[in-house]
């Protein structure tokens, strides 16, 4: 296989810009129908995932100790699109199509490689799904409530109609049929509970499609799909070092599930919730909290607002509230919030000598994309 | 001859093992031992000319195979070779009407962008001013109220500067306490770093079996009993305070005793 001729050639296509993967996508359609309903009807987004994905996968294609573990992944994802092994000819040969219209100096020897590069790829792909297949591709969950809690925010608690097993902290992807092939991440606000029940915090986004129908169009009674969990902030499990969780905005949703966790599995220890938001009346989940606080004596929850000067909180940024009420140079420390508020929070703790191997962090974009390479989750 | 109940067929069929098993011929003579020659002869003409007929047979079906599986090869083979793969037009054509629809998608989005943004900034302004002038009608009926409450005023400005200097007295104690808060937390969490690296040291045993009690006994130890929060358990923080002293010098009595 001649890497470096593959590598050349892909350059080509990939410096087309949107034109290879348009290409790709228009080629695919035609010569197989079937594959257009399992993507969504805009399909910029979906476009500029491909190539990227394709481009991470040729950059490593000579180090296969990394590219199985990622192609493996890529595999099991795939099965909530609905991807089946049959799906997998038609696309190599919609790549190679593609790859041979960008080339002018297209060989009869490309073609042998690349066939060669994709049939591996698939093949490792398929046995990756094919082994994740004693678990659903996805789990159906009824929504039993949807309470809207500020003009943007609803809370949902849905019920998977399967076992669906998931830590803490994790992330779900979900889709619901109001804007089909359209996955966004959310992490679940509960560890597990015996009666599988999920509670999710959605903050309606404007103009973002999915965030906002799951706040002004999803009742009770809807279904949502749910894809298989993915490991984010999780607890470490031996571990029992006090926590200090900082949220802010829709954060708060994974630290709960980990304040969730301490409650129910334990082991004890003191934690320290500070929650941070930009002003009073958007704490969307300050009852709830408050009746935390009241039944678990070891739980302390503190509110920072940002810009809300007639407010009897904490007033700044959360980063300084959280140094203020400091030091926490014994603590295990969880921050999730957005990018901007996680990196000050994560440098002031820095400063104050905190070790990094101490702080786990997840940034919250305004639309959560997937963590996988090929960026499943379309937006 | 006889060929058993077969004899001569009237449609042409196969000459089977059990045909030939059956043959008999016939004895020529007591001089001269052994089959009739013309019977012996038209047995084995049947004989060649129906294995011709097998071997014709078997080559057409050869060839069939041949052509199916190189048929089934190339359907497994797939795709690749579909008949005929789109045109470069029609591939042309599709691409132009997706990127019509992204764009109606995308321009759907922003608008709804728009609309949302621009009802949430008014929203926000309209709750800004209402709770401004409720905070403004309030200050007023409290001004009213102190004015009532001193009855003739003595000092004209008396109401206004007690309730300056409640405030700044609130200001003085919330910094106060706030203060107070950290220096014990800091205290604290130095005191249980030491106590617990100081046992160890000693006694390795002892930190282990603290760690095995039961949660709610070690949540009850350190926190005191009834605390609703860590910081406002005094209890407990009154019980280190004792030992402040000697904490270094005989970390591994009973602290609090």
């Amino acid at each position: 296989m001649d890497v470096a001729a593959m590598r050349a050639n892909f350059a080509k296509a990939a410096a087309a810009g949107d034109e290879a993967p348009l290409y790709f996508y228009s080629h695919l359609f035609l010569s197989h129908p079937e594959t257009r309903a399992l993507f969504p009807v805009s399909m910029a987004h979906q476009r500029d995932r491909l190539f990227s994905a394709l481009g991470d996968v040729v950059a490593r294609v000579d180090d296969v100790d990394a590219l199985v573990p990622i192609l493996q992944q890529l595999g099991r994802d795939h099965r909530k699109f609905g991807t089946v092994a049959a799906h997998y000819p038609a696309v190599g040969a919609s790549l190679l199509a593609t790859l041979e219209h960008f080339d002018d100096a297209w060989t009869p020897e490309l073609a042998k490689d690349w066939t060669e590069a994709y049939t591996l790829v698939a093949e490792v792909m398929i046995a990756a799904a094919d082994a994740a297949a004693e678990q659903p591709a996805w789990w159906e969950a009824d929504v039993v409530a949807h309470e809207r809690r500020t003009l943007d925010v609803a809370v949902l608690w849905v019920r998977p109609r399967a076992r669906f097993d998931h830590l803490a902290g994790q992330s779900v992807s979900l889709e619901t049929d109001l804007r089909p092939r359209l996955w966004r991440y959310y992490s679940p606000a509960n560890a597990p509970r015996p009666d599988g029940l999920i509670e999710l915090h959605v903050k309606a986004r404007d103009g973002g499609p999915v965030s906002s129908a799951l706040v002004r169009r999803v009742g009770v009674g809807d279904v949502l799909r749910l894809g298989p969990p993915v490991g984010h902030l999780a607890l470490d499990s031996d571990s029992d070092r006090d926590l200090l969780l900082v949220a802010g905005g829709m954060g708060l949703a994974p630290l709960k599930a980990l304040i969730d966790q301490v409650a129910r599995h334990g082991p004890a220890r003191r934690v320290d919730l500070f929650a941070g938001f930009v002003t009073e009346n958007q704490i969307y989940d300050r009852v709830q909290l408050e009746r935390l606080t009241a039944e678990y004596p070891w739980l302390t929850v503190t509110y920072a607002v940002s810009d809300d000067k007639t407010s009897s909180l904490e007033q700044g940024d959360v980063g300084d509230v959280v140094i203020r009420h400091g030091p926490w140079l014994s603590r295990e420390v969880f921050v999730a919030g957005p990018g901007v508020m996680v990196d000050d929070t994560v440098s002031r703790l820095l400063q104050q000598g905190i070790p990094r191997t101490r702080i786990r962090s997840e940034v919250f974009a305004p639309s959560r994309m997937g963590p996988s390479l090929d960026g499943e989750v379309t937006e | 001859m006889t060929s058993g109940q077969n004899g001569t067929g009237q449609e042409p069929r196969g000459l089977t093992p059990a045909d030939l098993q059956n043959v008999r011929f016939t004895r020529a003579s007591m001089m001269r031992p052994g089959y009739v020659d013309a019977e012996v002869d038209r047995v084995m003409s049947r004989v060649a000319e129906e294995l011709g007929r097998l071997y014709s047979e078997k080559a057409a079906l050869r060839d069939e195979v041949r052509a199916l599986r190189a048929q089934v090869e190339h359907l497994a083979e797939g795709v690749a070779a579909v008949p005929e793969p789109p045109s470069e037009q029609a591939v042309r054509i599709l691409a132009s009407a997706q990127l019509t629809a992204d764009n109606y998608v995308a321009e759907a989005e922003e608008f709804s962008r728009q609309v949302t943004s621009e009802a949430r900034a008014e929203y926000e302004e309209l709750t800004r001013q209402a709770r401004d002038t409720a905070g403004g009608i309030i200050q007023a009926a409290q001004e009213a109220a102190a004015k009532l409450a001193d009855g003739v005023p003595i000092r004209s400005d008396g109401g206004g500067r007690s309730v300056e200097e409640l405030e700044e007295q609130v200001a003085y104690l919330k910094a106060f306490g706030q203060a107070c808060r950290v220096q014990l937390r800091a205290y604290l969490e130095a005191l249980l770093s030491d106590v617990e690296t100081e046992w160890g040291r000693a006694d390795p045993a002892a930190v282990q079996a603290e760690r095995l009690l039961p949660p709610a006994q070690r949540s009850a130890s350190e926190l005191g009993a009834g605390g609703t929060t860590f910081v406002g358990n005094t209890a407990a923080e009154t019980a280190f305070e004792d030992g402040v002293q000697v904490v270094h010098s005989a970390a591994r009595s009973e602290p609090g005793s």
